[in-house]
C-alpha cells in the first residue's frame, strides 16, 4: 500500500473519531453545567485541555474566556482556526477521504460527505442553536454511522487496518485525556460533596460512552476509583484505554505481522505492545493517588511516540533513504 | 430557409416528430437529429420514435432525475476559483447525440489514420527529421513551437509508443461534413464523463436504447489498462500507476474514477522516488517498483531535474528513468509538438509522407500568421475569423470576430502583430445542432455541439472507443462548448450497423 495511502487513511479515521469524541465531551460537559453542582470553570476549562487547546485559547481570548459556556462550545463547534473544533475535524476527514476516494467504497464516501454537508449547511446551525444535544448527537449518529460502513463495506485489507488504528489510537489518547484532566476528583482529593462527585463521575463516563456499561460492570456500586479503573483497565470496554491499545496492537501485527523484523513498523510494532503489556500490571488505589497520572502520562506519551513512529516507518513522512536493492526484496 | 415555427400547419407530423413541435432550426446550420422538415433522420427513426412517446413532462422529471443522481453521486470538476477547491456538476443534457454506423466507420477509419501519422511524424521529429530535411513541413514552424522539447531528442520510448491516448475534437460543418478541429495528444480529459454519461442516459431512455442498439463504452478502462501493460519494461506482472497532480486538480474526478475502474493506485508525486534511474512506489513494507505511469500531470511539471525547476507536482529523475527505458511514461514528453495549432494545418500533409495515403476526415482551413501573406489577411478580416493561440486549450485566448467588439479586436491586432508566430485564425464554422432540453421554456431547442473521440494506442496499434464526449453549448446562441464556459455534455450513441 501506498505510504501517503496510508496515511490519508489513517488521518480520516483520526479526524472522523476526534469528532465523534469532542461531540460526547461537548454533549457531557453541556449537561453537567445544566446540573449546577460545579461553576462553570471547573466544567469547561477540562474541555479545552482534553483537546489539548487550552494554551491557544488563553492566548487568544484571555484565562477568564474558560468559564463562558456558550463561547468555549462556539470555539470548540464553529472556529476555523482551532484545529480541534468539529468544523475541522469533519473538514480534514473529508479532504483525506477526498484523496483516497477511488479506495473508498460508495457508501462510505457518500455518508462522510453527508455529514460534510449537513454541518456546512443551515440545518445544522439551527439544531446547535435551538437543541444543541441533539446537534451533538446528530454529529455523532453521522460519525458512527461513517465507521460502520466502513466495516461493512468495505474490503477487509490494509486501508481498513489504518483506518483502524487511526480510530484506536485517538480514541486512547481522548480516554486517557479526560482521565487525566480529572484524576484529582477521581481519586485522592475528592470534592467532598457526594453530589458534586459523582455528577463529576458521570459525566466523565458520559465523555466516553461508558455510563451504562459501567454501572452493568460494577453492579451499581459507584466510586471514583471503580470509574478510573474501569475507563484505564477494562479490557471488555471498547473506549477503556487497555483496549484500544490492544487492540491497535492487533491492528499493527496485521499491517506488520510479528516475526519479519526487516519490514517498516516492526519498532512501532514492539514499542506499542510493550506499552500494552505494560499497562496490564498497572494497578489502582486509594493509598496511591498519583499511579493514576503517572500511569495516564506515560499512556499519553508513549501514544504520542508510537504516532510519531507510524509517521516514519509507515505513512512516508520519514527521509525517502531506501536503496534500491532492499526495496526490490521487500517490495 | 428551414424555420419549422414560420410554416403554416405542419402537415400529418409522423408521430416520432411530435416532441420536437415547434423546433426552431438555427440558420445555416445542420441539426443531426431532425431534417429540415422536422422529421428524423433515417439513421435514427426507430430510435427516435420511442423516445417521442415522452411527454415534454416526462422528458423534465427524467432531467431532474438525472441532475440530482449527478450530484449525489459526485460527478464534479474542480474550479480554481478559491484554494480550497470548490466541486461543481458538468451539466448534462438528457438528449443523446446519435451517430450513424455508416458515419462512424468513416470517423474511425479516419482516426486511426490520424493519430498513426502523428506518431510517425512524433518519432521523426524526435528523430532523423526526415520530414523537416524534405521540406513538407517548415523546420522554423517545428523547432520554434514551446511544444518542441529539445530534452526529447534521439528518444525512442519503450514500446514504441508516444500517443497512448489521443483525444481528437470533431465538429460537423453547415453540411454536415465532419471535420478535426484539433488534436489533443499530451493529456486529453473527460472520458470519465463518456463513462458515466452512458450510466444516467441508461436509466433515462432505457427503450430508446434498446431500440437504438447502441455500442457500449464501458470496455474502455480495461482497453486502456492493456494498452499500458503493453509497453511495460518488465513484461510480466508489471506495476501500472496513475500519476495525478492531486485532489485540487480540476480532473480529479476522472484521475480516481479511472484508477479505480483500471484497478491501479492513484499516485501523487511525493509517493515516487527514482533511485538507479529506476522508478520506485514508497509503500508501507518499502519501496516496490514502478513500471508504467500514466500521467495526467504536465510535461512541464514532469521533472524538475529537466523542466520548470520549481514544479512540486514533478519527480526528481524521472525523465532519466523514461529515457533509459526503465519506465513507461504515458503520453511520452513531447507530444506537445504534433498538437500544437501552428502544426495542424500541416497534418494531412504528414498523412501523405508517412502513410502514402490520402485523408480521410476533413480538416478546418486554418490561417497561419507566421505566413506573412496569412498574417495580413488575418489582421484585416478579424471580424470574420476565430483566432486561436497556438499553445492554449480550454478556449481560452480566443478572439470570436463576428461577436467581439471593436476594442477586443484592435487589442488582438496588437497581440498578432507582436507575436505572429503564436497565433492562427480559422472561419467560424457553424457547429452543428442536437435537440437539447431547455427547461425554462420546457421544450427541446437546438444547440450546438462537437465531439471528442478517445484513441487508444499499444504496441499491437490503435483503438476507437466507439462513442466520445459530446460537449454541447447549454447558452442558447453560444459556440463555445467548454465546460469552463457554460457547457455541458450529451451522451454519445453510436449505433451498430
Amino acid at each position: 500500500m501506498i505510504s501517503r495511502v496510508a496515511d490519508h487513511c489513517f488521518w480520516m479515521g483520526r479526524y472522523v473519531e476526534r469528532a465523534e469524541n469532542a461531540a460526547r465531551v461537548l454533549s457531557a460537559t453541556h449537561g453537567l453545567a445544566l446540573d449546577g453542582e460545579l461553576p462553570a470553570p471547573q466544567c469547561w476549562l477540562p474541555v479545552l485541555i482534553v483537546a489539548g487547546e487550552h494554551p491557544a485559547f488563553t492566548e487568544r481570548f484571555g484565562a477568564s474566556a474558560a468559564g463562558e459556556e456558550e463561547f468555549v462550545q462556539d470555539y470548540m463547534t464553529w472556529d476555523e482556526k482551532n484545529l480541534s473544533s468539529l468544523v475541522c475535524s469533519v473538514n480534514a476527514a473529508r479532504e483525506n477521504a477526498r484523496s483516497i476516494r477511488d479506495l473508498l467504497s460508495v457508501e462510505v464516501w457518500e455518508a462522510i460527505n453527508e455529514m460534510y454537508l449537513w454541518l456546512q449547511g443551515e440545518a445544522a446551525h439551527a439544531d446547535y442553536v435551538e437543541n444543541r444535544f441533539g446537534f451533538y448527537g446528530k454529529l455523532r449518529t453521522h460519525t458512527e454511522l461513517l465507521l460502520g460502513l466502513v466495516r461493512t463495506t468495505m474490503l477487509h485489507d490494509q486501508a481498513l487496518d489504518f483506518i483502524g488504528l487511526g480510530v484506536l489510537l485517538e480514541r486512547a489518547g481522548w480516554t486517557a485525556r479526560v482521565l487525566d484532566v480529572h484524576h484529582h476528583a477521581l481519586i485522592g482529593q475528592n470534592l467532598g460533596d457526594r453530589a458534586a462527585d459523582t455528577g463529576l463521575w458521570l459525566a466523565i463516563l458520559r465523555a466516553c460512552s461508558g455510563y451504562e456499561p459501567f454501572l452493568r460492570h460494577a453492579r451499581g456500586q459507584m466510586s471514583g476509583l471503580a470509574v478510573a479503573t474501569f475507563l484505564l483497565l477494562e479490557p471488555k470496554f471498547p473506549r477503556s484505554v487497555r483496549y484500544c491499545l490492544e487492540a491497535a496492537g492487533e491492528r499493527l501485527c496485521l499491517i506488520c505481522p510479528p516475526g519479519s523484523d526487516e519490514l517498516p513498523g516492526s519498532r512501532t510494532r514492539k514499542r506499542l505492545q510493550f506499552l500494552d503489556q505494560w499497562l496490564r500490571h498497572v494497578k489502582l488505589s486509594h493509598t496511591d493517588p498519583e499511579a493514576l497520572h503517572q500511569a495516564l502520562t506515560q499512556v499519553v506519551d508513549e501514544t504520542a511516540a508510537v504516532c510519531n513512529g507510524l509517521g516514519e516507518e509507515l505513512l512516508g513522512q520519514g527521509p525517502t533513504s531506501a536503496s534500491a536493492t532492499s526495496g526490490e526484496t521487500a517490495g | 430557409m428551414s424555420d419549422a415555427a414560420s410554416r403554416p400547419t405542419p402537415v400529418e407530423l409522423p408521430p416520432a416528430a411530435r416532441l420536437f413541435h415547434g423546433y426552431r432550426f438555427l440558420e445555416n446550420t445542420y441539426d443531426e437529429l431532425l431534417a429540415s422538415d422536422g422529421v428524423p433522420r433515417p439513421a435514427f427513426r426507430q430510435a427516435v420514435e420511442v423516445l417521442s412517446r415522452k411527454s415534454a413532462e416526462e422528458v423534465r422529471r427524467c432531467q431532474a432525475l438525472v441532475d440530482r443522481a449527478l450530484l449525489s453521486r459526485g460527478v464534479t470538476f474542480s474550479v480554481y476559483s478559491d484554494n480550497r477547491g470548490t466541486e461543481k456538476i458538468f451539466p448534462f443534457d438528457v438528449l443523446p447525440r446519435m451517430v450513424s454506423a455508416q458515419d462512424w466507420g468513416r470517423i474511425r477509419a479516419g482516426l486511426e489514420q490520424r493519430v498513426c501519422a502523428l506518431e510517425m511524424f512524433l518519432d521523426d521529429v524526435y528523430g532523423d527529421g526526415r520530414i523537416l530535411a524534405e521540406n513538407r513541413i517548415p523546420a522554423n514552424v517545428v523547432l520554434a513551437s514551446s511544444g518542441y522539447l529539445p530534452q526529447v531528442r534521439g528518444i525512442r520510448p519503450h514500446g514504441g509508443v508516444r500517443i497512448h491516448v489521443a483525444g481528437i475534437d470533431l465538429i460537423r460543418d453547415s453540411d454536415g461534413v465532419w471535420r478535426v478541429l484539433e488534436d489533443n495528444l499530451r493529456t486529453p480529459s473527460g472520458v470519465s464523463y463518456v463513462l458515466e454519461n452512458r450510466v444516467m442516459a441508461k436509466r433515462a431512455f432505457p427503450a430508446a436504447f434498446d431500440r437504438a442498439r447502441v455500442h457500449p463504452v464501458d470496455v474502455y478502462p480495461a482497453r486502456l489498462g492493456d494498452a499500458l501493460r503493453s509497453v511495460s519494461p518488465a513484461p510480466d506482472d508489471p506495476t501500472v500507476v496513475l500519476l495525478t497532480p492531486g485532489p485540487y486538480n480540476s480532473a480529479f474526478f476522472e484521475h480516481s474514477f479511472l484508477a479505480r475502474t483500471m484497478g491501479i493506485d492513484l499516485v501523487q508525486a511525493s509517493d515516487l522516488f527514482v533511485d538507479s534511474d529506476r522508478v520506485w512506489l514508497k509503500t508501507t513494507r518499502g519501496p516496490a517498483p514502478v513500471h508504467v505511469i500514466y500521467r495526467r500531470t504536465d510535461d512541464a511539471f514532469l521533472d524538475p531535474e529537466v523542466f520548470r525547476p520549481d514544479s512540486t507536482l514533478g519527480v526528481r529523475g524521472l525523465f532519466r528513468a523514461w529515457q533509459k527505458g526503465n519506465v513507461a511514461l504515458a503520453n511520452a514528453p513531447g507530444n506537445g509538438i504534433a498538437d500544437d495549432k501552428a502544426i495542424y494545418p500541416y497534418v494531412p500533409e504528414m498523412i501523405r509522407f508517412y502513410l502514402h495515403q490520402e485523408p480521410t476526415l476533413e480538416q478546418v482551413p486554418t490561417y497561419l500568421c507566421a505566413r506573412d501573406e496569412d498574417c495580413a489577411f488575418v489582421i484585416d478580416h478579424l471580424q470574420q475569423l476565430v483566432v486561436k493561440v497556438v499553445d492554449e486549450a480550454g478556449g481560452y485566448g480566443m478572439l470570436m470576430g463576428p461577436q467581439s467588439t471593436a476594442e477586443l479586436r484592435s487589442e488582438f491586432r496588437r497581440r498578432i502583430l507582436a507575436d505572429p508566430r503564436r497565433y492562427v485564425a480559422q472561419p467560424r464554422m457553424e457547429l452543428s445542432s442536437c435537440p437539447t432540453w431547455d427547461g425554462e421554456r420546457g421544450c427541446f431547442a437546438p444547440r450546438r455541439v462537437d465531439l471528442r473521440p478517445y484513441i487508444v494506442s499499444s504496441r499491437k496499434g490503435q483503438w476507437v472507443l466507439p462513442g466520445g464526449l459530446t460537449r454541447v453549448a447549454l447558452v442558447e446562441g453560444s459556440y463555445v462548448v467548454n465546460s469552463s464556459q457554460g457547457g455541458g455534455s450529451k451522451d454519445t450513441w453510436v449505433l451498430k450497423s
